[in-house]
């Protein structure tokens, strides 16, 4: 547009060079209504130039002042706080603050390095000061900083320095009750324990479509108690040392609710800082590890034969000599070589009469009631990690003679708990939670496995095995525990090994009314000192006595001293 | 004209600088409100979040681990002891408090007792 004059000019310069005022006059007579349009046009563009200026400064006025430099980091999703039964803090969002500089920004380099290194003494000076001199336009230089140390960085007024705040997820009870709670990944989503339990219960979406406020979110609330949870965890760790175990492992269920009121499993990990936790070693035995329960399981063949209604507590048992089926003869670890009563097959944990029972009910009977027990089944609950039982394809005469005595499946050491809580409640199964139940809540789902009196038959059994057998080791004053004891060889290159055993104790207290259900594992432990054993009842036994002593009194439940001779009482019906 | 221009005119033009100073105000004073909202907001903010980890530092500070081992250094010094099952109780099972003679004469003996039975110490956990 505007280069069209020029040559026409030109042009008539050329034509008259001495006398340009004429030439002038000329172009104007000429062009007179061409400039008149050039003038409304130049007025249009400074009009539209002016204009669009205004608009924007409107528009600037009207945004908010942008936040400081510095990249926008990802906002990472709030989560609950998971609480135990008491509304102690097992896990919490907390915010933390990230120092990062802007170099462009920083007057004197020195000054600001003498300053921040007054607050971080530990700064690597040499690195921190490239870092300063650089061209970048933004650096980190500490991640994670308390709140304490961002406001004395913040007092120093170090200008081109700021802050950057992250949410990070703390366990305070550190790996006290790792395997429960679990473990969060770096943007915050749950991927063990009851923090992949509360994304799958519906956290996940929230997250996603970013309804999850920190303020809005209530704490979840565990069926765990800190306290018991702390002492079966330092019991089981001091046990692990003291009969130099590869495992050692156990839980406390309350018996007529199903809750898990603490559970642990040793070596476990940090979950502030879980760089070991996918190690296969630390995984959660008690849920997710595998193991033939051994003389335990002889709770389930006695009630079993009991609950058939074809074994009394008055039945008679010959084991005097050993079993052969086929190329395998089983004998009795403490043989008394006679006939001996139902009691006495319990409290001397003989084999052969374990068997004897089993061959009174039958193959398939025995099969339908380890399923029924739920001992053979992948038990439902809301933790993640939970193991599949293994038992044989077919069951034969021979497997039904070993499982009798706990060889020959393998199920969790939870589940044997949740069985073992079955006979001592009255005879319901009931699901095992980590999360609050009342009893009535429980009764709704619970299923009736055995009857009453087979429940009453079983609680005469563990109280008189505390009094006269293998559970005497296990007793507490005052708080009438009954138990059995179990060491399982464990197979090695598929041979049952001599010398190395798989221990565990199972305990209820208090007997006259059962509570609380104690099972204690050891894995491979060794006798404390040369000369003392290695059987369930010198380390598992101890352990569960241990706990029982010292968090009887935080379950509620009242010692007394009256009824140490229950184990006779219960027995008149 | 000049007496039109002083009367209708002056007044209107009060009114009109009378309305920009009361606009100018409003708008000024509504400036300032927002900004206190937005201190004050920053404010809960910092609070919360100082709340937040000061409720984790109290949860560290009363973990049973942590107080298991204070507990194992200073039981010496403290006489402390694990407790007994032989040492836990109910009310209803102790005997009847018997009379001392201090009861019967009059209430400051009874008074004295009382007061020195309660130290007047608080203890418990995190409030919620």
């Amino acid at each position: 547009m505007r280069m069209w004059p020029l040559p026409f000019r030109r042009v008539r310069s050329a034509a008259a060079p001495a006398d340009p005022a004429i030439v002038v006059e000329g172009a104007r007579k000429s062009t007179g209504g061409r400039a008149r349009t050039r003038m409304l046009m130049t007025m249009a563009v400074f009009f539209g130039m002016y204009g669009l200026i205004a608009v924007r400064l409107v528009y600037f006025g009207l945004l908010d002042p942008a936040a400081d430099g510095g990249p926008a980091i990802h906002i990472q999703a709030s989560r609950p706080d998971i609480v135990d039964r008491n509304g102690e803090v097992l896990a919490t969002d907390i915010k933390t603050a990230s120092l990062f500089a802007e170099p462009r920004r920083i007057v004197d380099v020195d000054e600001a390095l003498e300053k921040l290194s007054s607050v971080l003494p530990d700064l690597d000076y040499e690195q921190t000061y490239h870092k300063l001199k650089s061209e970048a336009g933004f650096v980190w230089l500490r991640r994670q900083l308390t709140p304490r140390q961002e406001a004395d960085i913040m007092a120093l007024g170090i200008p081109g320095i700021g802050f950057r705040t992250e949410k990070r997820r703390f366990y305070p009870s550190g790996e006290t009750a790792s395997h429960i709670v679990g473990l969060v990944n770096i943007d915050n989503q749950g991927i063990a324990g009851m923090e992949k339990y509360i994304d799958s219960q519906g956290l996940a979406d929230l997250q996603q479509t970013g309804l999850a406020v920190a303020r809005d979110l209530r704490p979840v609330r565990l069926s765990i108690d800190l306290r018991v949870q702390h002492i079966v965890h330092d019991e089981i760790a001091a046990g692990m040392e003291r009969y130099r175990a590869i495992a050692t492992g156990a839980v406390v269920l309350n018996v007529k609710t199903g809750e898990v009121l603490a559970m642990a499993s040793v070596p476990d990990f940090d979950p502030n800082n879980p760089y070991n936790a996918h190690e296969k070693d630390r995984l959660n035995r008690m849920s997710a590890g595998l193991y033939e329960m051994g003389s335990t399981f002889k709770s389930f063949t006695t009630a079993m034969a009991l609950d058939s209604g074809k074994v009394t507590l008055g039945s008679r048992f010959d084991a005097s000599v050993p079993i052969r089926i086929g190329n395998q003869t089983i004998h009795d670890f403490h043989g008394k070589g006679r006939v001996l009563t139902v009691p006495e097959v319990f409290i001397y944990s003989s084999n052969i009469g374990s068997a004897r029972e089993a061959e009174t009910v039958g193959v398939e009977a025995h099969r339908e009631f380890l399923h029924r027990m739920g001992l053979l089944d992948r038990m439902k609950t809301e933790l993640p990690e939970v193991a599949r039982p293994t038992e044989p394809k077919v069951w034969k005469q021979v497997h039904s003679i070993t499982i009798a005595f706990g060889h020959g499946v393998s199920t969790t050491p939870l589940q044997t708990a949740v069985g073992s809580a079955a006979l001592m409640n009255g005879g319901y199964l009931i699901e095992p939670t980590f999360l609050p139940r009342t009893q009535e809540e429980a009764m709704q789902t619970a299923t009736r496995v055995v009857k009453e009196k087979t429940g009453l038959d079983m609680r005469y059994l563990y109280a008189l095995n505390a009094e006269k057998g293998s559970g005497r080791g296990a007793r507490v004053p005052g708080y009438r525990v009954g138990g059995k004891t179990g060491t399982a060889e464990k197979v090695v290159n598929g041979r049952y090994s001599k010398t190395l055993n798989f221990n565990a104790f199972v305990a209820a207290f208090p007997m006259d009314d059962p509570q609380y259900i104690v099972l204690t594992i050891a894995d491979e432990p060794k006798p404390e000192k040369p000369g003392m054993g290695a059987t369930a009842a010198s380390n598992a036994g101890v352990m569960a006595a241990n706990i029982i002593r010292r968090s009887a009194a935080l379950l509620g439940v009242q010692p007394e001293f009256g009824h140490e001779n229950a184990a006779l009482l219960v027995s008149t019906h | 004209m000049s007496a039109i221009f002083r009367t209708t005119d002056v007044v209107l033009i009060a009114a009109m600088v009378a309305a920009a100073a009361f606009t100018y105000k409003t708008k000024y004073e509504a400036e300032n409100q927002l900004a206190e909202l937005n201190r004050i907001e920053r404010q809960i903010r910092l609070e919360h979040d100082s709340i937040d980890v000061l409720k984790a530092d109290w949860s560290l500070l009363t973990q049973p681990a942590r107080i298991q081992r204070l507990v194992e250094n200073y039981k010496e010094q403290l006489a402390l002891q694990p407790v007994e099952s032989t040492q836990v109780g109910s009310i209803s099972e102790l005997p009847q408090r018997q009379l001392s003679i201090e009861d019967l004469l009059g209430r400051d003996g009874g008074m004295r007792s009382a007061a020195a039975a309660t130290d007047g110490t608080t203890t418990g956990g995190i409030g919620r």
